[in-house]
């Protein structure tokens, strides 16, 4: 029988969150901590990090902290950057939107700050998402970098407009070939319309003006009048640009514009070697390879030679195992995608696998085990996934000047038995888990008022093909699953 | 002796180094017998660590167990013994025709060369307990065998037909229904709420102990009644656990069961995920629990609520308990993430070590051959590229009665 969570045990749980001390706007806090890993260089023991107006001051041995400054003395714990996490569809409404070209959504409108998602990826250490819709499209919407934390979108943003979704595997039921032709079409669509648009400006048609003032934007103003040239890398050429008004050019149309110029980030997701030559493939030819990061899952990997000539960096999937059967032994073979790109010196990050138990700590982790050095792994969840972001300045890191976020741990990050103790975000304690209802069923079975009876669905899991087996009157759900 | 054929599932043909000197384990050299291997840290799983310590083996056996070496792996444990491990439970390993089958065993229903297997050697377990599927309310008799080996059941069999296995709950009454307008079909013989299920188990007691049934029902019942066969009751939530327990007590409370001896099972509750709540009765009757596969927001299916601590309380409570991870040889849920899981939860790590070798092999009556790294007992060994049950360590290589099964190391 399908449980499903009760409204009410939702609201409890976003209050708890809200239950937190948090001094208010302050930013001025001091983390005293028995090993500091900075991701930065060397580990300092019994480091003292000074954040002031919400970003790191110092991070040193024996620092000085302000008098006024609160201070979170622990010799017992580790202090850590907090991990980000490169890329997820989680934390919106749904993941997946109807139109298959839609570059002028963007995530903002879509992510739920109350969602549970937030508070579990905060409970585990997580500072930063990159959220980004899902795969069922060609082009998607503009992703945003937020933070767990906040009761509204602006409150938890890092970075808007964090790069365009596309996606170069087949998906919907079609086919490898109608993909790609929907997803080179799309761009050849604006390249059309942009060439429309010049003409129909020499042709002294005012659609274009119309459209724009219905839109907002007077096209008589100077800002808006003054001619557009392709700015920045753009491999198109397209003559007589430079007279068409600035503001004359459909906002629907700006995004992938923006790509093309180079001003944007894309995150093309492929879903196997195949898909990864066309994501490629579509990104030299319209120029935007140099800010292309590709969201690898499948058998991805084995095109990792055709990724590193590229030197585009990956976000791998959550999956880290990939098994196929031989069909002569009937042997299954195991490859650790991880460790084939650490091999092939391609800078990748990590995604969790979900997001409570394995969440990018168990992955990172999981990739020590399978041979992956220390270094690299810790660094594929936190200062590489930060750079692979154009974070580098903001996240992963704790040093001068990168945003005032602190994770106490009480061990190492990657082992079994240490749990977050402690999150500061831009100077702010906004975690304690001595205070967190959830953690406190999770870890100890103290359960929350309401949230009985909220399970798990029944499953049924043929041990042999590891597939669910339908259950007796599944009439099959057609919608999206809610986080 | 006859000249064997190679399992499918292992690379190298052991025919042609038949004649070859046993040896060390070398990669690659899968199939082949070991006659010694060393690690930095060998857990004999009796209590003893050795740092730096060598393990040799002859006739699938352990000769010894002693310092020093050459420390080729990081760590040895015992094999991992999985006594929920769902091996074979597939829809044609119970039989449904009636509630209660307990005479059948699901021997001839497991597949020696199924891919489970593999998936289970290759997360370091070696001996499992075969259950029947929990979808009858007493399926049968189950098998504790090893997971690799020879290619067949029979070979591989540690203890024949030794546990009887049955369930609590929402499973046995899943699929069944009562028969509203529309003709009656086999789903609505069977029970269909939990006191149906409860019923099913109650009177297959009584049954037996008032003579009301017979041949092998009647005797594969007394046996388990008599404590001669383990009864494996599986019981997610606290109230299949309690009427599991309670239907237990009412053998020991009745004349009727006392007077001729049926008063004695050797009883042991599988996904007694709710086991933590109510450990006194468990305790007092001295009945030892398997958990199930600890999950990422603590509730299992049957919607149980399984914390991390919930090993940790049961130890302090001194009920005695075993991990499972259900057949899982993935490498977020397999059973070395269980142990881990249960170590994050405060279970100190020689306590999880037990709980996936030395105990589930007493739960089952296999002790004298599997669970530790003791002389005479089997060679079975898991081989670690670091502390066994961190995340950032794993099994790399498999032994199996003195055989290298399973070589993962690149």
């Amino acid at each position: 029988m399908k449980q499903h969570i009760l409204p009410g045990a939702l609201a409890c749980a976003a209050l708890s969150i809200l239950s937190v001390d948090a001094l208010a706007g302050d930013g001025k806090i001091a983390i005293k901590a028995g090993r500091v890993i900075t991701m930065n260089g060397a580990e300092i023991k019994d480091g003292v990090i000074v954040i002031e107006d919400g970003r790191i001051k110092e991070v040193a041995s024996g620092a000085a902290t302000r008098w006024d400054s609160e201070l979170l003395d622990h010799p017992e714990l580790t202090a850590f950057p907090g991990f980000v996490e490169a890329h997820t569809n989680r934390g919106m409404d749904r993941p997946n939107e109807n139109l298959e070209v839609a570059p002028f959504l963007d995530v903002r409108d879509s992510i739920d700050p109350i969602n549970f998602y937030f508070e579990d990826s905060l409970r585990q250490g997580i500072v930063a998402l990159n959220i980004q819709q899902g795969p069922m499209c060609v082009v998607g919407a503009q992703g945003r970098v937020v933070r767990p934390f906040g009761m509204t979108v602006e409150d938890m943003t890092i970075k808007p407009d964090a790069g365009l979704k596309i996606v170069a595997g087949s998906r919907m039921g079609r086919s490898r070939a109608t993909q790609a032709m929907m997803l080179r079409k799309s761009f050849t669509d604006v390249e059309r319309y942009l060439v429309k648009l010049m003409q129909d400006e020499k042709d002294g048609k005012d659609a274009a003006k119309r459209e724009a003032l219905f839109q907002g934007r007077d096209p008589e103003k100077p800002e808006n009048k003054e001619g557009r040239a392709m700015e920045g890398v753009a491999k198109w050429k397209l003559s007589g640009f430079e007279l068409v008004g600035r503001g004359l050019v459909d906002k629907k149309q700006e995004p992938m514009l923006r790509l093309v110029e180079g001003k944007l980030m894309a995150f093309v997701q492929c879903d196997g070697a195949a898909s990864v030559h066309l994501a490629l493939e579509v990104a030299r030819h319209n120029g935007f390879l140099a800010n292309t990061v590709l969201v690898v899952e499948g058998d991805s990997f084995k095109a990792v030679d055709a990724i590193a000539e590229a030197g585009v960096p990956v976000v791998l999937g959550p999956s880290m195992n990939w098994t196929e059967r031989d069909p002569m032994t009937g042997k299954e073979e195991e490859t650790f995608i991880p460790a084939v790109f650490a091999k092939k010196k391609v800078r990748f990050a990590l995604q969790s696998l979900n997001s409570t138990a394995q969440s990018l700590w168990f992955q990172a982790a999981t990739c020590v085990s399978y041979g992956v050095d220390r270094e690299t792994a810790m660094s594929a969840v936190t200062s590489t996934a930060a750079d692979i972001l154009r974070l580098g300045k903001r996240v992963g890191r704790l040093a001068p000047g990168l945003d005032g976020n602190v994770v106490l741990m009480s061990g190492d990050p990657l082992s079994a038995t240490a749990r977050v103790e402690y999150v500061v975000l831009d100077g702010e304690l906004v975690y304690d888990r001595s205070k967190d209802p959830r953690a406190k069923q999770l870890l100890e079975g103290v359960e929350q008022p309401g949230a009985a009876q909220q399970g798990l669905p029944d499953e049924e899991v043929d041990p042999h093909s590891g597939q669910k087996k339908p259950a007796k009157n599944d009439k099959g759900d057609k919608t999206e699953k809610k986080d | 002796m006859s000249s064997r054929q190679v399992n499918l599932t292992i690379a190298a043909f052991a025919a042609a180094f038949l004649c070859v000197a046993p040896a060390q384990a070398e990669k690659g050299k899968v199939g082949q017998k070991v006659s010694s291997v060393s690690a930095k840290k060998v857990y004999t799983g009796t209590g003893k660590v050795l740092e730096g310590g060598v393990v040799a083996i002859s006739g699938g056996k352990i000769d010894s167990v002693s310092g020093g070496g050459s420390e080729e792996f990081h760590a040895i444990t015992p094999g991992l013994v999985d006594l929920g491990a769902r091996a074979g439970a597939i829809l044609w390993s119970v039989e449904q025709s009636n509630e209660v089958t307990a005479r059948l065993s699901n021997s001839a229903a497991l597949d020696p060369w199924g891919l489970e297997w593999d998936r289970l050697v290759k997360s370091g377990v070696t001996t499992v307990l075969a259950t029947p599927l929990d979808q009858n309310v007493v399926g049968g008799l189950s098998q504790v065998l090893k997971t690799a080996g020879e290619d067949s059941i029979a070979a591989r069999t540690v203890r024949k037909d030794s546990v009887l296995r049955g369930a609590m709950g929402q499973q046995p009454s899943q699929r069944n229904s009562p028969a509203f307008g529309r003709p009656t079909d086999f789903y609505a013989r069977r029970p269909t709420t939990r006191m149906g299920v409860e019923w099913e188990w109650r009177s297959a007691f009584h049954k037996t102990a008032l003579g009301q049934n017979e041949g092998g029902e009647r005797e594969t019942l007394m046996k388990a009644l008599k404590g001669e066969v383990v009864l494996s009751i599986a019981a997610w939530t606290t109230q299949d656990i309690r009427t599991a327990v309670f239907a237990v007590e009412e053998l020991k409370q009745k004349e009727l069961f006392r007077s001729q001896g049926l008063d004695k099972p050797r009883v042991v509750i599988d996904a007694a995920a709710e086991a933590w709540k109510e450990p006194q009765l468990l305790a007092r009757n001295g009945i030892p629990v398997v958990l199930p596969p600890f999950t990422a927001t603590g509730r299992t299916r049957e919607g149980a609520l399984l914390p991390r601590n919930a090993a940790d309380e049961l130890r302090k409570a001194g009920v005695v308990f075993a991990l499972s991870a259900h057949g899982s040889g993935a490498y977020d849920s397999n059973l070395a993430v269980q142990a881990g899981a249960a170590m994050s939860g405060g279970l100190p790590f020689d306590e999880a070590l037990k709980a996936v070798t030395s105990t589930p092999a007493r739960l089952v009556g296999a002790e004298a051959r599997v669970g530790s790294l003791e002389e005479g007992k089997d060679a079975d060994l898991a081989l670690w590229n670091g502390e066994p049950f961190e995340p950032t360590s794993r099994v790399v290589a498999v032994i199996v009665d003195g055989v290298l099964v399973w070589d993962g190391r690149d």
